[in-house]
């Protein structure tokens, strides 16, 4: 719960004069983002706290897509080394890191993608960037 | 660890090494045996110096005791994995770069043998010597996900890529752990180590064909190749009994949780393909399929192309539309693959023309629709990940409400569900003290 976090944070700083809240919401634009900083900022206020809600600014996007068809992450990684990086032991997925975007794609064989990025311009690039390298390794052995 | 600068009284010879006794320090001549010295003066301050070394100007005249140190943990890792000198030159070439950089001059001792670890894990990459980081992990005796940090930002310091290991060359060394020889078990359990190899590649090779290896970890995939070939090889009434438990057990080796559902898979797959088989009468199930286990490895191209032809002749059967859009498909030029591979990328493609006409089909009668929005494309093709073809069925959230302004009354009861556990109602009253106390300090 993002309450919790900022009350958590509260206790440990005691003349915080930033606040950041994590939006946790499902399927969230940034206008229903806003919204919900000053709904949590007025509970604040409710609460007793000195709250005032001032320069609003999004730090990060998490977006998340899926294509209809499974990737091959070996045949993926192979193809786009040193961006695309797999280590199975570790994450399941394979991590492509678009550099002149600062977007990083986490992709699945599955066919998901979690794409984070500073903007949301940035987010629809990168996946518009990664989708034909996708479709190239959909099928095993694809080279 | 050697002493610099000393001389045993023996023989006269300088190799002298650090070879503590229990607790206590004793410097012993490696040539002779002689006891150099013993015991810590009683001028050295107890538990080390005041002063760490990083801030003595020690570090301009000896070297950091715990690089040395690092340097031999290095060497020790190579040795007990037999590796060659080349391999060896290279971790120990990296571990004094990466020794040097911020993130891991000044860090606990643990963290610089995983580094030391990795070393060796990323050397190993580089030279094509098929080895895991669970390897390295058990080596340490070291948390995998502190190996795994500590690996991750190696690489990203020191600029350098590791080709990526194939799970068919691992998988040779791991069926070497299992104790199953004739030596270690009774005959009806024995197994060839190498015959066993050969069949657990086989059955890896066909599950990384059918999705199951990507983006799995690779041990349960091999441990579940393992106990399959091993029960294939002589499926006789002791070894179908057998849970992977038990043969873990007997094996001597530990056994992974997910291994049982990599099996599941595995089963799955060849049930797939023993059904093609054009001897076999009976109805193939996940019980008799070990038998059939060979004949599947052995004709497992054909098997494939068959049980795609026979999915896709299913699938035409349910979408006729698609048969309209299937004939140019199958007139594009092949490529130089084998024939079967060709034939299996062509059925794949088609497959995937069904799932596209599906949808559009089903966009027509949106009021039709039931629960599940969005039809799962893996149910209909023959091989996709598990994750998809068993895939979470997700939530639908309700509408929202509309015009939300974030200035609303907020009423009582809804802040009181905010405020949920004892601890952080004493944590709130506690800041709400220390709140008020400094506003009242400041004003």
């Amino acid at each position: 719960m993002a309450l919790n976090k900022v009350l958590t944070e509260l206790q440990k700083a005691k003349k915080r004069k930033k606040k950041y809240t994590k939006n946790q919401f499902c399927d969230y634009s940034l206008e229903e983002a806003k919204l919900g900083a000053r709904r949590l900022a007025r509970c604040l206020q409710k609460l007793g706290f000195k709250v005032r809600f001032s320069a609003f600014r999004v730090v990060n996007v998490l977006a998340v897509c899926s294509m209809p068809f499974a990737v091959h992450l070996v045949d993926f990684t192979k193809n786009n080394r040193p961006i695309a990086s797999y280590e199975p032991e570790l994450h399941p997925a394979a991590t492509y890191r678009i550099k002149n975007l600062k977007a990083t794609v986490q992709v699945f064989s599955t066919g998901s993608l979690t794409v984070t990025g500073p903007n949301v311009q940035s987010v629809a690039s990168a996946v518009e960037h990664i989708y034909p390298l996708l479709y190239e390794c959909q099928k095993p052995r694809c080279k | 660890m050697f002493a610099a600068g000393l001389k045993c009284p023996g023989c006269g010879s300088s190799n002298i090494v650090d070879d503590d006794l229990y607790c206590q320090a004793q410097l012993v001549c490696v040539d002779c045996g002689s006891v150099v010295s013993e015991g810590t003066l009683a001028d050295d301050p107890v538990g080390g110096t005041d002063v760490s070394y990083s801030r003595t100007t020690a570090v301009t005249k000896k070297p950091c005791l715990n690089l040395i140190k690092g340097l031999e943990r290095v060497k020790e890792m190579c040795r007990i994995l037999r590796l060659n000198s080349e391999i060896e030159d290279l971790a120990l070439t990296y571990f004094r770069q990466a020794y040097q950089q911020e993130s891991f001059i000044n860090v606990t001792l643990q963290r610089k043998e995983v580094l030391a670890g990795c070393c060796v894990y990323v050397s190993c990459r580089q030279r094509d010597w098929p080895i895991t980081l669970g390897t390295i992990s058990s080596l340490l005796d070291a948390d995998p996900t502190l190996v795994g940090g500590v690996y991750q930002e190696m690489i990203k310091i020191l600029n350098i890529q590791a080709p990526f290991v194939s799970i068919t060359d691992v998988i040779e060394a791991h069926v070497q752990e299992y104790k199953i020889s004739a030596q270690h078990v009774t005959k009806e359990l024995a197994e060839d180590s190498k015959v066993l190899t050969k069949r657990a590649v086989a059955l890896v090779e066909l599950a990384g064909d059918s999705w199951i290896v990507t983006g799995r970890r690779p041990l349960p995939i091999m441990m579940a190749a393992t106990y399959l070939a091993w029960q294939s090889l002589n499926p006789n009434r002791h070894r179908l009994k057998l849970s992977l438990d038990k043969f873990c057990h007997l094996a001597n080796v530990q056994k992974r949780k997910p291994a049982v559902m990599r099996i599941t898979e595995l089963k799955e797959v060849l049930c797939k393909l023993g059904r093609e088989l054009p001897w076999v009468r009976e109805t193939v199930t996940q019980d008799n399929v070990v038998r059939l286990v060979g004949d599947i490895l052995d004709h497992r191209h054909t098997l494939l192309t068959r049980a795609l032809r026979t999915h896709e002749t299913a699938m035409q059967a349910d979408c006729p539309q698609a048969s309209a859009l299937n004939s140019p498909t199958e007139e594009v030029t092949p490529s130089q693959r084998s024939e079967s591979r060709d034939q299996t990328a062509d059925a794949s493609s088609a497959l995937q023309l069904c799932p596209t006409d599906r949808t559009e089909n089903q966009e027509g009668d949106d009021s039709h629709q039931t629960e599940d929005p969005e039809p799962n494309w893996g149910v209909r093709v023959l091989f996709a990940p598990p994750c998809v073809v068993h895939a979470k069925r997700r939530r639908v959230e309700p509408p929202h409400v509309q015009n939300i302004t974030g200035d609303e009354e907020i009423s009582d009861s809804e802040i009181d569900s905010y405020i949920r556990t004892p601890q952080e109602a004493r944590a709130f009253a506690l800041m709400q003290k220390a709140v008020s106390s400094s506003g009242s300090g400041n004003s």
